[in-house]
């Protein structure tokens, strides 16, 4: 092997600085910052918005306040299981388990399958115990709750894809465990807004926004995450 | 300690992978020098590999190549203790792949483009030159096609973009996604190839 052919290697390396652990480390802690507050500021501006028209409709007769008013129990419940399958989401879609190719597509697949169903369960069996949360809210098919994950989950979706930029393979898979990763996130915040558990209502309001967010993911990770040559 | 785990992470791919895990790690950190070593440790291992897939000596070391600057590139984000030889093949595959696939593309538009030249040039030449003069040119136009195949494909690309695509040089470095400067030396090289085998075969230059 030429030595030639080594330097010329070296020197193009020398001439594109590259950024060691500790600036990675720190740019993806800014990063993360960013993907939080686009992601709490979305929800909180999306909240207030919403709540003007809920008030509104709250004076009509279709809706009665008790409706609205969820236990408090409920809610830690829903939210703190959210929060730990959100968590899970994110270990699974962040993480690389110790190798610099990534997951396994097998782990990949199951966290794929088993995130949505355990947030669908989570939330239908703890609403179960309260009833009322369960009935049909004709008004409520769930399309504000689509739209609030879909804000929601924007910024963070963008985050993991910057902050995991280098996939040498599987860039489909990985984008789509970040979409869904990215959903689960959103779902623990429109949980706390929503206090609706009648079943379509969360298929379409909760549950669909993972798998668009999954097959976005998929899409801009194979854009984003696979290799080029530069 | 993480130098003892980076070797025993090696397992039984030989004292060079345990040098390249310990040589990315403290590139990793920040020390420059390493890469050298890490050039040093699994350069021949990558290059002997691309060689064989891609039958193609030029292309094997621009793959190479490219396959050590994405690892210089990514090295904020390598793993302490991950092994660096079965990153650093998955790049390498990774970019053949989309080398052949390039290729592929290339080849196709050669062809066609080729097959449109051969109709337009044969419908004259038919009635007015020596069958001679025909074969002499069909056989430059197989050494030229012959000689492009075998340039580097950056070199290629840039001759093709700025050539036959028609592309300007600004247009062609962002489609190469590299400076203008770069695109002129490399289709230059290609001028300079290309112009030898129509001087070995006595046309003019």
């Amino acid at each position: 092997m030429s030595a030639d052919l080594r330097a010329r290697v070296l020197a193009a390396a020398a001439a594109q600085p590259s950024p060691t652990r500790a600036a990675v480390r720190r740019r993806n802690m800014l990063i993360g910052m960013a993907a939080a507050v686009s992601g709490i500021g979305a929800f909180v501006i999306f909240a207030v918005l919403m709540s003007e028209s809920q008030l509104l409709r709250l004076g009509g007769d279709v809706v009665s306040q008790q409706h609205v008013q969820r236990p408090v129990w409920l809610v830690v419940a829903t939210v703190g299981g959210a929060i730990g399958v959100a968590a899970t989401a994110l270990w699974l879609a962040l993480g690389r388990g110790g190798s610099m190719l990534g997951r396994s597509p097998r782990w990949l697949f199951y966290g794929g399958v088993l995130i949505p169903v355990s947030l669908l369960v989570w939330k239908v069996s703890c609403s179960l115990a309260f009833g009322d949360a369960m009935v049909a809210w004709p008004e409520r098919p769930g399309e504000r709750c689509l739209s609030l994950s879909l804000l929601v989950a924007v910024g963070p979706l963008l985050s993991f894809l910057a902050i995991r930029r280098h996939a040498p393979v599987r860039p489909a898979l990985n984008g789509a465990a970040m979409g869904l990763a990215a959903g689960a996130c959103a779902w623990v915040a429109v949980d706390l807004w929503c206090p609706v558990a009648y079943v379509p209502h969360v298929l379409l309001g909760h549950v669909l926004p993972l798998f668009l967010l999954a097959g976005a993911g998929a899409l801009l990770g194979r854009t984003v995450l696979s290799l080029r040559r530069r | 300690m993480t130098q003892s785990r980076i070797s025993a992470s090696g397992g039984g791919d030989g004292p060079h992978v345990d040098g390249a895990d310990a040589a990315m790690e403290r590139y990793a950190r920040g020390d420059e020098a390493a890469f050298g070593e890490l050039y040093d440790a699994i350069a021949p291992r990558l290059l002997g590999f691309l060689r064989k897939a891609t039958r193609d000596a030029f292309a094997a070391e621009d793959l190479m190549q490219q396959t050590l600057l994405h690892m210089h590139r990514a090295r904020g984000s390598f793993i302490p203790g991950a092994p660096v030889l079965p990153w650093a093949f998955a790049i390498a595959r990774r970019l053949m792949t989309d080398h052949a696939r390039r290729r592929r593309v290339e080849l196709r538009l050669f062809s066609e483009a080729a097959a449109d030249d051969d109709r337009i040039a044969y419908e004259p030449t038919a009635t007015t030159a020596a069958a001679d003069d025909v074969l002499h040119a069909r056989r430059l136009e197989a050494q030229l096609r012959q000689r492009l195949e075998a340039l580097p494909e950056l070199q290629r690309t840039a001759y093709r973009l700025l050539q036959q695509e028609g592309l300007s040089l600004k247009s062609a470095a962002d489609v190469l996604g590299t400076s203008v400067t770069a695109v002129k030396l490399r289709a230059h090289r290609a001028y300079v190839a290309l112009r030898a085998v129509l001087r070995e075969a006595g046309e003019p230059s």
